[in-house]
């Protein structure tokens, strides 16, 4: 069995990917990682080609939309140590097209759908459950913790929704930002995150919408349990209604 | 005219307002935000996604996507389930239209909510109502460019024009049946009549109808209530059995093209003589019907199919389809790796999302006893009704007795309240 090493970046994976299906007869039997500078690490070493990684991605998107949707998600997950089952996907996603994706009795498929879907259905969740809050300079600023890397998408489903607005997304954790501002969506890094001050109204605002939660319940049916399994007590932390539980 | 009690009303802050006048819409069950997209205004704000989307979960465990408030709840009528009726009392407050938008346009753009859901109890008159409430959308809609989810309960009694004018500025309108039989209906809510139900019910159909033919000739055409009309019904306040309540629903489905029947279970807001006591609201019953309902919309179910007039109540041990395939035994086992999909629906245990994967995945290659679990079908139920290529998991030929009592001892112990609560969720 070969073996094969990148250097860890998604261009990387996606042009060593697109080299192992050229020159390898059988990729499924083909084992594929991230370089680790060790002096012993055994492998050949495919260096990173941004056009092929590219290259590679857009045939996919051609041929197999619903596989390339499935491996855009399964990179927001940011996994490590999956590059070989990403190969045998890629892989089995040029043979069979889009059916690969329902292909489950394979380990490989069923290993990147899984967190494809898994990634997919938080960002899902963070459309919803994303909260701005007004700065005294009139822009929005949501801040967030998610597991997986989804700013982009988020962003651009939100420059879609409040167009008018001068927003700003912030990952916490990740330290990336982005911004939307008279029609244009930017990414970025925050090295030092200052919170900034808040509109006058604001606090206003948020203890009519603490308001309208609490007495939206129906008291006789008051379900904890319920409520924790679809709104994970991880987003709590950001969540306006969940301030001071 | 302000009385001092008015005079309090007309002074009264929006916090108040709004605990008020959301406390009273909570009994509404639906919160959908589904159905519709639509691209948001380029200086606006809002769209709509066609999936939906739930903004957060309130403490009852039901997702919250649309800001649902009644524009008032100062009622001139005297229903005798609803906490609003005129003779109950209970503080009144009424909103202004500015209100109402500002509200909804503060909340959108912190992504609080998906949009509105505007429903009132009657003031003065229908028409009058109706008109207030159609201000509101036609305020958003219009002045301020807001594109996102709107969902207005119509008014029984209000004018076709009204009506027609609600579906031009909302995605979903709605209204509501309210009871099961127009005898109930009588009796419960006298100032009700079916007529001024089932008139805007069939206009609304109408309506949406022909906007979508018109659509078809000109993209410019304007659409009418895209996310199509729901209506809800309330469960165990009347006598009605399951069955009628199950030909209602699947009446209102084909002959009227509704999107959502909702139940919502009798909650005792009133002490009322000419309503039932009863000891908890029927929530496992409400659970049971929209697991009915489920089987009408989406696995080829007929209300004929799942009850009788022998047996016109759904059986509160068993799912109703369990129950169906209990009656059926010659209807099975399953072979797995040659049913087509409508066969496959009708086991128990598998659903929509099984089903499509088992024919997604037997392309491959036969599936096998593992290979079931490897995609992900549950199969504490369905073991005892299918077979993998030939291979059973359980004997499928059992007597019905026995397989009744196995399903029941297989289920986990007495499922706790949270799981008969889902309001079948938004992806409607």
């Amino acid at each position: 069995m070969n073996r094969y090493l990148y250097d860890g970046t998604a261009d990387g994976l996606l042009s060593a990917i697109s080299w192992i299906l050229e020159e390898e007869p059988n990729p499924e039997i083909v084992a594929l990682a991230e370089r680790e500078d060790t002096l012993f690490e055994d492998g050949f070493f495919i260096s990173t080609d941004a056009t092929q990684a590219e290259a590679l991605f857009f045939r996919l998107r051609k041929e197999a939309p619903d596989a390339a949707h499935t491996i855009y998600s399964f990179m927001l997950a940011e996994k490590e140590g999956m590059e070989s089952s990403l190969l045998h996907f890629v892989s089995l996603a040029f043979i069979h097209g889009d059916k690969v994706n329902g292909y489950l009795t394979h380990p490989a498929v069923r290993e990147i759908v899984g967190i494809a879907k898994k990634a997919g259905r938080e960002l899902h969740r963070m459309k919803g459950l994303l909260r701005f809050e007004k700065l005294h300079d009139g822009a929005y600023l949501a801040k967030m913790e998610p597991d997986n890397n989804i700013i982009q998408p988020l962003a651009y489903h939100f420059s879609r929704r409040l167009r008018a607005q001068h927003w700003f997304l912030y990952d916490v954790r990740r330290r990336t930002a982005a911004r939307w501002n008279q029609g244009t969506l930017q990414f970025g890094t925050i090295e030092q995150f200052t919170a900034p001050a808040l509109s006058d109204d604001e606090k206003k605002v948020q203890a009519l919408w603490q308001a309208f939660f609490k007495t939206i319940a129906i008291p006789d049916r008051k379900n904890p349990r319920l409520q924790k399994s679809n709104m994970p007590m991880k987003y709590w932390k950001y969540l306006t209604e969940k301030q001071g539980e | 005219m302000c009385s001092l009690f008015l005079h309090y009303i007309c002074l009264m802050d929006i916090l108040s307002k709004l605990q008020i006048l959301s406390g009273a819409a909570r009994y509404d069950a639906s919160c959908a935000s589904s159905g519709s997209k639509r691209e948001g205004p380029a200086c606006g704000t809002g769209n709509t996604s066609s999936s939906g989307i739930c903004h957060s979960w309130a403490d009852d465990g039901r997702c919250i996507s649309l800001l649902k408030i009644l524009l008032s709840n100062d009622c001139q009528y005297d229903c005798a389930y609803c906490v609003n009726r005129s003779s109950n009392f209970v503080e009144r407050a009424s909103f202004t239209a500015r209100e109402v938008v500002d509200l909804t346009l503060d909340f959108y753009r912190r992504n609080y909510i998906e949009g509105l859901f505007l429903s009132s109890a009657v003031m003065g008159s229908p028409d009058k109502t109706m008109e207030r409430m159609v201000r509101v959308a036609e305020t958003l809609r219009t002045e301020e460019q807001f594109g996102g989810y709107i969902h207005l309960k119509i008014i029984p009694g209000s004018s076709s024009e009204l009506v027609r004018k609600a579906g031009l500025y909302a995605d979903r309108i709605s209204v509501n049946i309210e009871l099961p039989s127009q005898a109930s209906l009588q009796r419960l809510a006298p100032q009700k009549h079916k007529e001024a139900i089932l008139a805007p019910m069939a206009l609304i159909g109408k309506e949406i109808a022909s906007s979508l033919v018109e659509r078809k000739t000109s993209r410019l055409a304007p659409r009418f209530a895209p996310a199509g009309q729901s209506t809800q019904m309330i469960i165990g306040a009347s006598p009605e059995n399951d069955f009628q309540i199950l030909r209602l629903s699947q009446g209102l489905y084909k002959k009227m093209q509704l999107k959502r029947v909702y139940y919502s279970a009798y909650m005792p807001v009133s002490d009322d003589n000419r309503l039932p006591v009863l000891a908890a609201p029927p929530l496992l019953r409400e659970h049971r019907l929209y697991q009915a309902d489920w089987l009408m919309r989406f696995y080829g179910f007929s209300a004929e199919e799942i009850l009788s007039d022998d047996a016109p109540n759904l059986d509160e041990s068993f799912d109703p389809k369990s129950a169906w395939a209990l009656r059926h035994p010659e209807f099975f086992p399953v072979e797995i790796n040659r049913a087509d999909y409508g066969t496959l629906l009708r086991v128990p245990g598998i659903g929509v999302t099984s089903a499509k994967r088992i024919i997604a995945a037997r392309r491959f290659s036969s599936i096998t006893p593992e290979g079931m679990k490897k995609i992900g079908v549950v199969m504490k139920r369905a073991k005892y009704f299918i077979t993998c290529s030939g291979r059973s998991f359980e004997k499928t030929d059992r007597p019905a007795a026995l397989l009744r009592q196995q399903l029941l001892l297989g289920e986990s112990p007495a499922p706790a309240p949270s799981t008969q609560l889902v309001i079948p969720g938004i992806f409607s």
